[in-house]
């Protein structure tokens, strides 16, 4: 089992606020790592210091083996770490189709290298996306048009597209009916098996319990406890915390 | 007559050029410039002084617009683009006013106030060619290259730019190159628009690249709709013969005609944004949320 | 001794836009909005004042007027533009739009009826006396001095301590909660605008009675409130307004190597290395987007 992602360290304040402090972390490929923790505990902000949205105050980080820490957000995608974000940011005014493609697709310059070929097996590559989160029926509808569960699988969708090998995803699942989760699930356990270094915040327990191989859990910007997901949900200590009766 | 329409006809296909490219920059990248007037007038001083110094050759005048017009667009937007869009309004404004300053005193490239007189007619291979064709193909050479470039992964990139930057980003596109890209793209057809201006006028100088110029282009932007392909030439078509229109009320004195026009300009942009924000041509839906 | 005569004219206008820029900074702290028609209020303020003071209104009477008309005029673009804009969720395009769009019909109607060029009133206390050798001071440079730091002091008591002026700042810091407290926004909004617009007002005053003023400044107001805005850190109404005063000190300087026309330029380079070298401004933090 390698080692896809670690950091070490990773610290960050606003302000006065200490948002991040010493988080460490390793995503293992083809495991999910669940990151929990009640609101505000820095989980997204962990996210962002990865992906270079946000500068770290200390801390390093490196993707199999290279360190990453200060490279923008676009050179950290394009090294292959694919997120989602906790309020989608679809491209509204775009089809879901240019959605996809547009995951496809990394070159800011006027054209795609590669010519004909590479953009059919471009395109393909978004179809199989679109099929594979079930958003296939919809292709041509613009993202605002979008039903909410469609806006959350049209997210995934960009995220398969992108074929990177790890994943950073912030609460993908979250207001999903019964059957969306179910599908949702599969989507992630097929990625798993294919080798992808999966990090999932989720609020939900039973998404966690379902997808999780090992958890990590993190209040008020330091990682309490990391292990199998059995002994974290176990802990009366973290169950305090997670649910609120703190002393 | 048909010299007056076809002056009128060459000048809507000149401003048609420049109000499509600053909508691909507006409209396209979500780009905000108010200094379209300086693209235009770097262009059509380059292409001027290689009317005037070299060969009244018009393809080679307008590369050379185009180059200088797109090259120093960059100078502007490398550094503007990587902060936030109200940066970019703010430098674009300053530069629009520096550079009048700039086309003024730098006499020996542009002739200061007095301009640059006596342009030659253009010629292709020694004969003298009207410069409405000229503009003709020019506008529509850049409405295809911006048709082309909308459907393609590039107008991708500008949607996904537009819409959720930060998101693009993350699906590994260089936001700055992609920005820059679309400015000097569009700064480049405004350099070739100002240097068919200044080969039709035979005649250029400062007054054609003022604030009021910019916010004409704007307003032609405006009146059409941004986001469309064909809004802003219809915006140039109406606010073109507005001053002809303008003429035959007579109770408008002639000294505050330029006044009035200008009324009506920013009247239009104003009410248009609040009651109609995506133009006349526009996707009202569109226009409504973040663009 | 000319750059001395140059600097503290330069701490004359810089004081002045000092004034001006924190209005807009306040506007746009407080509301989130790109007041660009800021210029507008400046340029009307001015002419309400020439006015006034033409028609033979006595001094204090016109700068009531002024003020009333710049806070007027602010209250009515929040109500009659950006509001209807807000509303159907229109951008930072939109708004600048339509702004822009009205500081245009503002310039031009004000052409129309006052006529083009410079207008300024002639008053003794623009009259400069020599108070050292070479150095000739006019009573209007205290005045802009004593004006900046009193409204600005005003300003600074009224936003720390008037219940209204707390939760203005709140505002600022943070729409949502301060909805949840049942405080209107609304009202705010106005508010910020009237404050905003206010300072404005006697800027444009004493420029009138110095240097003069002509229907197109309002676009030099514009351009120096939003470098001003962005020098000094947006959000930051201190930063804002000591950037107003580093760059009315810069326009004068500069004026040592170089000829008048360049003063703007001078503003333009400033606001340029700011972007280039410190974007985050003066006192702004730095923000994740
Ligand atoms: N850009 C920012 N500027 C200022 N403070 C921030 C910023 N981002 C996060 N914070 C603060 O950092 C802390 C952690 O926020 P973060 O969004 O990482 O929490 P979270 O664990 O993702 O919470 P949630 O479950 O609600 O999404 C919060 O107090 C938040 O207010
Ligand atoms: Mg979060």
């Amino acid at each position: 089992m390698s080692i896809a992602l670690t950091c070490q360290g990773l610290a960050r304040s606003f302000g006065g606020v200490q948002a991040v402090k010493g988080v460490s972390l390793s995503l293992p490929a083809g495991q999910v790592t669940a990151l929990v923790g009640p609101n505000g505990a820095g989980k997204t902000t962990v996210f962002n210091l990865i992906t270079g949205n946000l500068r770290a105050d200390a801390g390093q980080a490196s993707l199999h083996g290279k360190p990453i820490m200060g490279l923008k957000p676009w050179q950290v995608a394009r090294a292959g770490v694919a997120r989602s974000f906790q309020d989608l940011r679809l491209f509204q005014h775009m089809t879901v189709r240019d959605n996809v493609l547009a995951a496809t697709e990394p070159s800011g310059w006027f054209w795609q290298p590669g010519g004909a070929a590479s953009r059919a097996a471009r395109l393909a590559r978004a179809e199989a996306a679109m099929e594979a989160a079930g958003i296939a029926g919809v292709a041509d509808a613009r993202a605002v048009d979008l039903a909410y569960a469609e806006r959350k699988f049209l997210s995934m969708a960009r995220i398969l597209a992108a074929e990177a090998n790890v994943w950073l995803l912030d609460e993908p699942a979250s207001g999903l009916d019964l059957s969306s989760r179910t599908r949702f699930q599969d989507l992630l356990k097929a990625a798993r098996a294919q080798g992808v270094a999966i990090c999932l915040i989720e609020h939900n327990l039973d998404v966690v319990m379902a997808l999780a191989d090992r958890i990590a859990f993190l209040d008020r910007g330091e990682v309490l406890a990391e292990g199998e997901p059995q002994a974290i949900m176990r802990d009366p200590k973290l169950a305090a915390i997670y649910f609120g009766d703190r002393k | 007559m048909i010299a007056y329409l076809s002056n009128i006809a060459t000048l809507a296909a000149i401003f048609g050029l420049l109000a499509a490219t600053l909508n691909f920059m507006v409209g396209q990248a979500g780009i905000f410039s108010v200094a379209h007037a300086v693209f235009m007038g770097l262009g059509a001083y380059s292409g001027a002084q290689v009317a005037l110094l070299l060969v009244p050759d018009p393809f080679l005048a307008c590369l050379a617009a185009a180059v200088v017009a797109g090259g120093l667009s960059l100078c502007l937007a490398l550094p503007a683009l990587r902060v936030r869009g109200e940066y970019f309004v703010a430098a674009s404004l300053g530069l629009q006013m520096m550079a009048v300053t700039l086309f003024t005193e730098a006499k020996g490239l542009t002739g200061g106030m007095g301009g640059l007189v006596g342009i030659p007619q253009p010629r292709i291979f020694g004969v003298v060619v009207p410069v409405l064709p000229l503009a003709l193909v020019a506008l529509v050479v850049f409405l295809l290259l911006m048709a082309a470039m909308q459907r393609g992964s590039f107008g991708r990139t500008l949607g996904a730019i537009r819409d959720a930057e930060s998101a693009a980003e993350a699906l590994g596109k260089n936001v700055a190159v992609a920005k820059a890209l679309a400015v000097a793209f569009s700064a480049a057809g405004a350099g070739v628009a100002g240097a068919l201006f200044a080969l039709h006028l035979s005649f250029v100088n400062v007054e054609s690249f003022t604030l009021e110029q910019s916010v004409l282009i704007m307003a032609m932007l405006i009146v059409g709709g941004t986001g469309t392909l064909l809004g802003p030439i219809l915006g140039a078509v109406l606010l073109l013969s507005l001053p002809a229109a303008l003429s035959f009320i007579t109770f408008i004195p002639p000294t505050d005609i330029g006044s009035v026009q200008q009324i009506i300009y920013g009247g239009a942009m104003a009410l248009l944004m609040i009651f109609r924000p995506a133009g006349l041509l526009g996707d009202q839906k569109r226009g409504r949320s973040e663009a | 001794m000319i750059e001395l005569q140059l600097l503290l004219g330069g701490l004359q206008n810089g004081a002045l836009y000092a004034l001006t820029a924190a209005g807009f900074a306040l506007i746009f702290g407080a509301t989130k909005v790109f007041h660009v028609a800021h210029g507008a209020t400046f340029t009307l303020a001015g002419y309400v004042f020439i006015g006034a003071w033409n028609a033979g209104w006595h001094p204090a009477l016109g700068v009531l007027a002024a003020m009333a008309a710049a806070v007027a005029f602010g209250i009515a673009m929040e109500r009659l533009v950006y509001r209807p804009i807000g509303r159907h969720e229109g951008g930072f395009f939109t708004v600048f739009v339509a702004a822009f769009g009205v500081s245009i019909v503002v310039q031009n109607v004000i052409a129309m009826i006052a006529g083009r060029g410079f207008a300024n009133v002639d008053s003794p206390l623009a009259t400069a006396t020599e108070v050292m050798p070479d150095l000739f001071l006019a009573p209007v440079f205290w005045i802009s001095i004593v004006a900046a730091v009193a409204m600005f002091l005003a300003l600074t008591i009224f936003l720390s301590r008037h219940p209204a002026g707390v939760a203005l700042r709140a505002l600022a810091q943070n729409a949502d909660l301060l909805r949840a407290y049942g405080l209107s926004s609304g009202k705010l909004s106005v508010l910020a605008f009237a404050l905003g617009s206010v300072l404005a007002a006697p800027a444009a005053i004493l420029t009138a009675m110095t240097s003069g003023i002509n229907e197109a400044i309002g676009n030099h107001v514009m351009l120096i409130s939003m470098a001003a805005t962005i020098v000094g850190g947006v959000g930051s109404l201190r930063g804002a307004a000591l950037a107003g005063l580093l760059l009315g000190v810069a326009e004068s300087v500069v004026l040592v190597f170089l000829d008048t026309q360049w003063a703007e330029g001078a503003s333009f380079m400033v606001l340029f290395a700011f972007i280039l070298f410190r974007p985050s401004g003066m006192f702004g933090a730095a923000v994740a987007r």
